[in-house]
């Protein structure tokens, strides 16, 4: 990591009519740097990417791009891929790319060229005039994608990049987004699956109900939040397993029970502190998932209280 | 600024490349053509063949009437006859479209020419005899020995004219062409009006295409990824800028369609009338009508996803440029009166009325145009900051057409 800072969003709030929709988000992202920004449906990405991008203002805090405060934020200097997609329909996918790459004073020449490139990259070769409406969902995507990158931007954001999308685009995608980081790149994504996430990112940062819940580099995630948890195939009582030490909690279906562990706990000696009686077929012991953590989070089984912050 | 114009040229290239705008931009001014035209050509393709006409001369006077019925381009398919009545009556009951004239000395003493008919003869025969009334009255009086500089008087009759006070004052300061001056002066006011009036027409109807667009933008859920790069006023403006261009360009084509034809095919010289210095305020209340509607269409539009569940609220402000339609009528029989008055200060009604007043009035009322012209300038300035409200949150509203209640909540805000 370059350690030079692109983004800094500093406690950023945002309220509809009386309710906190956002609360004291802050978080920064840097140069070269793929930073994820996650949470259930709800918890307020879109709304802080939104404020981010100066389509909604904030009540509260502030947005720095480089120096730059809000409202004299280079706006072309940044790439945006929005949730909530959409191209117009009877164009032709060249004059849309054209059109925002002009939106974003990127010059005609350079931009036709690097949407040629693109286009070929993407498996769209040849298909420059088509119009928007000719295309399939995940063909209108990669368009979208193109229109977010084509002026080169120094800030990509990207809200739910990879939904609606089948795994072999998603590989394109994924590559891409790396590239670019590669290139320099400040890159601000949310997404709901969580295995890209561990793949792709350096960073992340999770909300809740508006709030941060937990923040830091993948491994220091990993290190604090992802506790041990052992399955075991068997044939017991809850009261049973209710008795083995620093189990935080059990889950039961049928014989699979998953039982998981504190923090701090050292398996080899915690083995050894079994009580008699525990019937076991199968077991296993592995880390908690950011999946799981993330699911923990949005069912509420892991409150804010409850979470030890990186 | 800079953005607008960027949207505005987007928003003019996206419609002039799209075939539905061009076919209507060039079936307009066709259909228009067509609509002129085509009436005229079936009603002489339904005339009926020339009207058999014998006609029996005994006062040898057909020769003249002949060349007046030519200057009135009667044709009617004419024998001359001098078979005794009872069986040329006989073979008119025989025949279809065919008539029996008898210019007979008795007749003409009399004042009372006899004309048969037999079946199918057109009501317009009856319209083409009038023609030979005068050649008649001429043949009457010359039988009575008058002068032809007698005649000439007795037939050019008397006729009332009315003449304005400033044409009068004008002929008695000896202007020989008063009554010609007055008439240009007239087509200096209407042609520059009626210009004006093509042209608030056709921005007002493209304009009408900006709550389209917006409604579209939508619905295409474009509007944020464009939000991204510039703002929701500069998004806003761009649109209103591009469809006035649009609009123009279509006032444009039009104009090459109906310059020619004005000019070279009715002889009219257009442009002297056109070019005077009155066409410019004239303009400037078409560009100001097109403004205020725009702005009610984009703010509008973004309060709108789906067309088809538009409700009644929506369906009537789209109605608003028509409103003047409502009191044209008064309007038209007193261009002065109380309610052109108020037609020209109520700004929905203003543009339309104004340039229609300024049209047909001889002497403009300067002090109602200048109040007209304050209201309606602030109108838009007021409608276009309700509008931006509107715009800014609606566009980025989606999944349902915004209610009455919510555009409300968010001019409030």
């Amino acid at each position: 990591m370059s350690g030079e800072i692109v983004l800094s969003v500093n406690q950023l709030g945002k309220s509809f009519k009386e309710k906190k929709i956002i609360e004291n988000i802050s978080f920064d992202v840097n140069k070269g740097e793929i930073m994820a920004i996650l949470g259930p449906n709800g918890a307020g990405k879109s709304t802080t990417i939104r404020n981010i991008m100066g389509i909604m203002y904030p009540d509260e805090g502030s947005v720095t791009f480089h120096h730059y405060k809000a409202g004299t934020i280079p706006r072309h200097k940044i790439g945006y891929l929005p949730e909530e997609r959409g191209l117009y329909k009877s164009v032709s996918i060249m004059d849309i790319l054209l059109y925002f790459a002009e939106l974003k004073d990127y010059p005609v020449a350079k931009a036709k060229q690097r949407a040629l490139a693109y286009l070929a990259k993407f498996g769209l070769e040849g298909k420059e005039k088509t119009s928007i409406e000719e295309l399939s969902k995940g063909m209108g995507q990669k368009v979208q994608f193109i229109a977010a990158i084509i002026h080169e931007p120094e800030l990509l954001i990207l809200d739910e990049p990879f939904s609606g999308l089948d795994p072999v685009s998603q590989e394109v995608f994924k590559q891409e987004i790396k590239d670019l980081a590669n290139k320099g790149t400040a890159i601000l994504l949310s997404s709901h699956q969580m295995n890209l996430v561990e793949e792709l990112c350096d960073r992340l940062y999770m909300i809740h109900q508006g709030s941060k819940v937990l923040s830091g580099t993948l491994a220091e995630v990993k290190k604090d939040y992802a506790n041990f948890k052992c399955s075991i195939h068997g044939d017991n009582e809850t009261a049973l397993l209710e008795k083995i030490p620093d189990v935080q909690r059990i889950e039961q279906n049928g014989k699979q029970s998953i039982l998981y562990l504190s923090v701090e706990v050292d398996i080899p000696q915690w083995l050894k502190q079994w009580p008699d009686g525990i019937q076991v077929e199968e077991l296993s012991i592995d880390r908690t998932t950011l999946h799981e953590i993330f699911i923990e989070i949005a069912t509420g089984k892991r409150t804010k209280e409850g979470v030890r912050h990186a | 600024m800079r953005n607008s114009f960027k949207v505005a040229k987007w928003e003019l290239k996206r419609n002039i490349k799209n075939k539905s705008f061009i076919i209507s931009l060039f079936l307009t001014p066709i259909l228009f053509i067509v609509f002129a035209t085509v009436p005229t050509l079936l009603e002489n393709s339904d005339e009926q063949e020339s009207v058999h006409v014998y006609i029996k001369d005994e006062l040898n006077s057909w020769s003249e009437m002949e060349k007046v019925l030519a200057a009135l381009e009667v044709e009617w398919d004419v024998n001359m006859t001098t078979e005794p009545e009872a069986e040329l009556l006989e073979r008119l009951q025989e025949q279809e479209n065919t008539a029996y004239i008898a210019l007979t000395e008795a007749a003409l003493e009399e004042g009372k020419i006899q004309v048969y008919l037999s079946e199918n003869v057109e009501d317009t025969f009856t319209y083409q005899l009038n023609g030979l009334e005068e050649p008649l009255r001429q043949l009457q009086l010359q039988k009575l020995g008058l002068s032809t500089e007698e005649i000439e008087v007795l037939t050019k009759g008397v006729i009332f004219e009315e003449v304005p006070l400033t044409e009068a004052e004008e002929t008695a300061m000896g202007d020989p062409e008063g009554i010609t001056a007055g008439a240009e002066e007239q087509l200096k006011r209407i042609v520059p009006g009626a210009t004006a009036g093509i042209i608030l027409f056709s921005v007002v109807i493209t304009g009408m295409m900006i709550f389209q667009s917006a409604s579209q933008e939508k619905k295409e859920k474009v509007a944020e990824i464009v939000l991204s790069s510039l703002t929701p006023e500069e998004l806003m403006n761009g649109k209103i800028i591009g469809y006035f261009g649009l609009g123009m360009v279509q006032v444009f084509v039009w104009m090459l369609f109906a310059i020619p034809i004005i000019t070279w095919f009715f002889e009219f010289p257009l442009f002297s009338y056109l070019v005077v210095p009155e066409l410019l305020l004239l303009l400037f209340i078409s560009f100001a009508g097109y403004l205020l509607f725009a702005a009610i269409f984009v703010g509008l539009g973004a309060t709108v996803e789906d067309m088809n569940a538009t409700s009644n609220f929506q369906a009537m402000v789209m109605m608003l440029p028509f409103l003047p339609a409502i009191i044209i009528g008064p309007v038209l029989s007193n261009p002065s009166g109380l309610i052109a008055q108020i037609g020209s200060y109520f700004p929905l009604t203003s543009p339309a009325i104004l340039l229609f007043r300024l049209s047909v009035l001889e002497e403009w009322p300067w002090v109602e145009i200048i109040i007209s012209l304050v209201l309606l300038v602030s109108s838009i300035w007021l409608f276009m900051k309700l509008a931006g409200k509107i715009f800014k949150t609606g566009i980025l509203m989606y999944g349902k057409n915004a209610t009455p209640q919510e555009i409300w909540k968010w001019i409030r805000q």
